[in-house]
């Protein structure tokens, strides 16, 4: 076939298309129409487009040109003649429900405590404190007698701690000097604040958060395993005004708005004078966590001069925090993990 | 500790109303628990820190007032007519144990009548929820409620000499007490005997043989002190506590042993008649002097952040019982009172100066001085597994650090050594100190099944702890991870966490044994400079069944501080060509035992200077062209120079080595490409 022959009949199926679309009385209709011409499988176009090849090879690129121009031709006849069955019903295609949902994505959540100590961690970092670790196994130095607390308190009790009933520990003076005596579950933070001390002169400004276990039976406001966070400040001139400077920028951060902080006498061994801090929040005062100076007992137990340097000391537990926050009133779900309440936070 | 606030206003005059006095008892100390009324009396709790027996007493609690509101205290020093004989002559008294008892006075009345108590000394006990028994046992219980001393009572005609022995129990001698309840003694427990047997628990409970009643005319009163830490450990083992062994724990004011004896017998004398026997045997070392204790007016602002005037500072510590030796504008020096030994220190004075001038006077806005906080490269990587693990859809939990037996034997994939364990267990049954996360999520995920949580993807990020000979055992941050997810998914997300941490670090993958938890087959490990960084498995239909898990689970353990060693936090460009990548996909023949990993390693060392990526398509088995046991394998390698653009024949020179070497290592044939 020659060029031109092809050339034809693509023009007539052009004029042919125009007087189609045209004719088309609804869209159902124009859609027919559309099918007999442009079908991807049956179209006339496609039937002319097999044409092409018994155009001499040298013309085939002129013919191919000229195809796609008819294409397009066609396209724009059918979208102009479409046009006149108003723009509303336009490609609209009533199988699609575009109001099913969306494909959904599950994504996890961090649990409620973890959120509480990032936030916590973040706070107290604006507030120049690192973070610092220790291990939860401990042996009674550092859980203990380097905080001052003697043989004979009653925190101290075997019934009230999670003592390891382990081979290695107690057979052999060695073993024992080695790990500073019987090893127990850490019953509080404040076993890293011993530890940093020991290896690190002052200034020193962390907190330590973590896992804590004391032996209470499980109910809806105890459980033997829990978190608490620690402060420790030491430096040169550090007062207690300091420690309740810091504890209201903390508290002012925590909840928002200037916070009012105030202190009561309490007792800990590791801390002297030593206070519960509250802060008030809406009308009530609410129960922050213990706090005081650090006892000179246990900067003298960590080598530091207590004439030479003071530092403060507090200590809050993580579950209350969050507790309060998210308005979980028992703490045994906290540890249940159940995905439909990990999933509210 | 409950008071009666009628009692109270004998000692103190309260002229304010109960409720400021509470408020102001809080903020001073003695916390306030509520308050209730009985009758036309006000039964107020108060909690007494461990530091404060003086607390225990309605005179202790009256005299913290007396400070607080400027009133005088007053209370009397009884001085009982003493008609009777020689005490000496009546009864004697040998202490065998100093240690445990330090000190131990008697005094007797004879012909006392023993019967109900008058109504004011009912009312007082009632009014604070205590029982009465008889007047005689009353008075003694009035007393400890009175001044904080516990004093005992016994029926002379029952001690057989009559003697009182102080001694150290012997080992499997038995007591009956008056609870009506049969206690085995041991060393190391104090006990008041006479010539025969144990009469009393020292400072824990008196015994049922020897205890005050109707017909009782003459009786001992006991005013003792005992030693704290054996009170302690001995009401621990028996399972008895009594006011008394609570307040010896807590020591006793040593100048009121005596007062609390004279009261006692005072008031016997009063309310149930009889003669009290000259003297008082008073068998212990006397009350040694309190040390002297110094305040360097300069440490009170120094550590309060605040300065208190210096006359002040010296009638806050009289008023609280300190007897002031010397002063100068520098410091001085007081004698504490014998009803505080918590004051011994320097410190402990400030304290008291701070707490009794008042905490609201200390400033909240101080300019502490800024200071760099440092996170460590630990944490963000910490938080970036968290972040990754939750992006693909896992819930954190908390589970406890201990388990069960089996959940111990169940899987422990960093340690051969037995696990820790603890005497008490955490929970029942829970003693062991897990060397695995894994078992305790299996548990979680159980229980998220059980309750129809269809989807329960978990993880955790804990501690797993591995014992060591000798030394504190090796406290390992850990990731656990339980899914529904297949097994190929699940070791995807753990490459992710690998690549994402660490991107320049290789891993090596080997097919894992059973472990028990793992079905065999079904697991590997991936390995890290040689060492275990992470398991993967699917869970044994045996192990699903003894966990109880219905649905299809995956797990996966990693070692985060391996991680964290590797981790490359901060990160750098490095250029990129601008030239195309060109691709080549590979279909291999291969036997059915070769493994991903050999083939991934031969492809990476044979694909030349532009290899660029390996990406797994595929595999395909076709039994009947191909013969038994073989499968294809069906890859794409990208290459890519960094200073020209690659042909396509030289893309195939490429993909040629490759499969030269896989035909020479592996017997691997190219299929198709």
């Amino acid at each position: 076939m020659a060029l031109a022959d092809f050339i034809d009949s693509l023009d007539t199926l052009v004029d042919d298309a125009k007087s189609v679309f045209g004719a088309a009385e609804n869209e159902a209709a124009l859609e027919e129409a559309r099918v007999e011409f442009l079908g991807a499988k049956k179209g006339k176009l496609k039937a002319a487009q097999k044409g092409m090849g018994a155009v001499d090879k040298t013309e085939r690129p002129a013919a191919g040109k000229r195809l796609n121009e008819v294409k397009g031709q066609l396209e724009s006849l059918f979208e102009s003649a479409k046009s006149r069955f108003g723009t509303e019903a336009a490609g609209a295609d009533d199988t699609f429900d575009p109001t099913l949902p969306g494909a959904s994505f599950r994504i996890g959540k961090l649990h409620p405590i973890t959120q509480t100590i990032e936030e916590l961690k973040d706070i107290m970092g604006r507030l120049g404190f690192s973070v610092a670790h220790g291990p939860e196994i401990e042996d009674e130095r550092h859980n203990f007698e380097a905080l001052n607390i003697p043989p004979e308190h009653p925190s101290r009790d075997p019934l009230d701690n999670f003592y390891l009933a382990c081979a290695q520990q107690g057979q052999d003076g060695n073993e024992r000097e080695q790990t500073g005596g019987a090893l127990l579950m850490r019953s509080q933070t404040s076993t890293v604040q011993i530890r940093v001390m020991e290896k690190t002169p002052p200034p020193i400004r962390i907190i330590s958060l973590g896992r804590v276990y004391r032996p209470d039976a499980v109910d809806a406001t105890h459980y033997p395993m829990f978190h608490q966070m620690e402060g420790l400040l030491v430096d040169e001139g550090i007062t207690m005004a300091d420690l309740k400077s810091v504890l209201r920028m903390f508290a002012s951060n925590y909840l928002g708005g200037d916070v009012e902080v105030r202190f009561r006498p309490s007792f800990f061994p590791f801390t002297e004078p030593s206070v519960e801090a509250d802060y008030l929040w809406n009308g009530d005062w609410i129960e922050f966590g213990g706090a005081g100076m650090v006892d000179p007992n246990v900067f003298k137990a960590v080598g530091y001069d207590p004439e030479k340097v003071t530092g403060f000391a507090f200590g809050l537990g993580v579950e209350r925090l969050c507790m309060r926050r998210h308005n979980i009133t028992d703490i045994r779900n906290l540890y249940k993990n159940d995905v439909r309440f990990l999933h509210q936070f | 500790m409950l008071v009666s606030s009628k009692w109270i206003q004998d000692y103190v005059k309260i002229p304010i109303a109960l409720d400021e006095l509470t408020d102001r008892l809080s903020m001073s100390g003695v916390n306030h628990e509520g308050t209730e009324a009985v009758g036309d009396d006000f039964a107020v709790d108060l909690e007494v820190t461990n530091n404060r027996p003086d607390w225990l007493g309605h005179i202790g609690v009256a005299r913290e007032i007396s400070v607080l509101l400027d009133e005088p205290l007053k209370f009397d020093d009884p001085q009982p007519k003493e008609d009777g004989p020689d005490v000496e002559s009546l009864v004697k008294v040998r202490t065998e144990c100093p240690d445990l008892c330090p000190r131990y006075t008697a005094r007797v009345i004879q012909g006392v009548k023993v019967g109900p108590s008058p109504d004011w000394l009912v009312a007082r006990l009632q009014a604070i929820g205590e029982p009465t028994i008889n007047n005689v046992v009353d008075i003694t219980n009035f007393v400890l409620l009175e001044c904080g001393q516990p004093l005992h009572a016994f029926d002379l005609a029952k001690l057989a000499g009559p003697e009182i022995i102080v001694r150290e129990a012997n080992k499997g001698e038995s007591f009956q007490a008056i609870d009506h309840k049969s206690y085995d003694l041991n060393a190391g427990m104090c006990v008041i005997a006479d010539s025969n047997d144990p009469v009393a628990i020292g400072g824990v409970m008196g015994g049922e043989h020897s205890e005050v009643s109707e017909t009782t005319t003459d009786v001992l009163i006991e005013a003792a002190d005992f030693a704290p830490l054996s009170i302690r450990n001995t009401s621990r083992k028996l399972k008895l506590n009594s006011s008394s062994s609570y307040r010896f724990e807590r020591t006793v004011d040593p100048q009121m042993i005596d007062w609390a004896s004279r009261r006692a017998c005072q008031l016997i004398l009063e309310i149930a008649g009889g003669k009290l026997a000259k003297g008082m045997i008073d068998v212990g070392e006397p009350v040694g002097d309190r040390d002297p204790v110094e305040l360097r007016y300069a440490q009170v602002p120094r550590v309060l952040g605040i300065d208190v005037a210096h006359d002040e500072t010296r009638q806050i510590l009289t008023k609280l019982g300190c007897h002031e030796l010397d002063h100068n504008d520098a410091c001085l020096r007081v004698l504490p009172p014998s009803w505080r030994r918590d004051l011994t220190r320097e410190i402990d004075l400030i304290e008291e100066i701070a707490r009794v001038h008042g905490y609201e006077k200390i400033p909240e806005s101080t300019n502490v001085a800024m200071a760099v906080s440092i996170r460590s490269d630990a944490d963000r990587t910490l938080e970036l597994v968290r972040r990754i693990m939750t992006s693909q859809g896992f819930d954190e939990a908390l589970t406890r650090s201990m388990v069960g037996d089996r959940d111990n034997a169940l899987f422990s994939p960093w340690s051969d050594e037995e696990a820790l364990a603890t005497f008490t267990p955490m929970v029942k049954g829970e003693s062991n100190i897990r060397r695995s996360i894994v078992p305790s999520l299996l548990n979680a995920r159980r229980a998220n099944e059980a309750i129809g949580n269809a989807t329960s993807e978990l993880f955790e990020t804990a501690c797993v702890f591995l014992s060591r000979p000798s030394q504190l055992p090796v406290e390992q941050r850990t990731l656990g991870v339980v899914s529904g997810r297949g097994y190929l998914e699940l070791k995807g997300i753990v490459e992710l966490l690998a690549i994402e941490a660490a991107p320049s670090v290789s891993l090596l993958v080997r097919p894992l044994d059973s472990t028990g938890l793992m079905a065999a087959g079904r697991a590997c490990e991936i390995l890290l400079n040689d060492k275990r960084l992470a398991v993967i498995g699917e869970v044994s239909a045996t192990a699903a069944k003894q966990a109880k898990l219905r649905s299809a689970t995956t797990v996966a353990e990693l070692n985060l501080e391996l991680l964290f060693e590797v981790a490359q936090p901060l990160r750098t460009h490095s250029a990129l060509s601008p030239y195309p990548a060109i691709e080549r996909d590979l279909n291999i023949v291969l036997d059915e035992s070769v493994r991903w990993a050999s083939l991934e390693s031969i492809v990476r060392a044979a694909g030349g200077d532009c290899f660029e990526q390996l990406d797994y398509l595929d595999t395909y088995r076709d039994a009947k062209a191909d013969g038994p046991n073989k499968k294809r394998l069906l890859f794409r390698v990208v290459f890519r120079s960094s200073d020209t653009t690659l042909t396509n024949e030289q893309a195939d020179a490429f993909r040629d080595q490759i499969v030269d070497r896989i035909r020479a290592e592996l017997d691997g044939r190219l299929l198709a490409s």
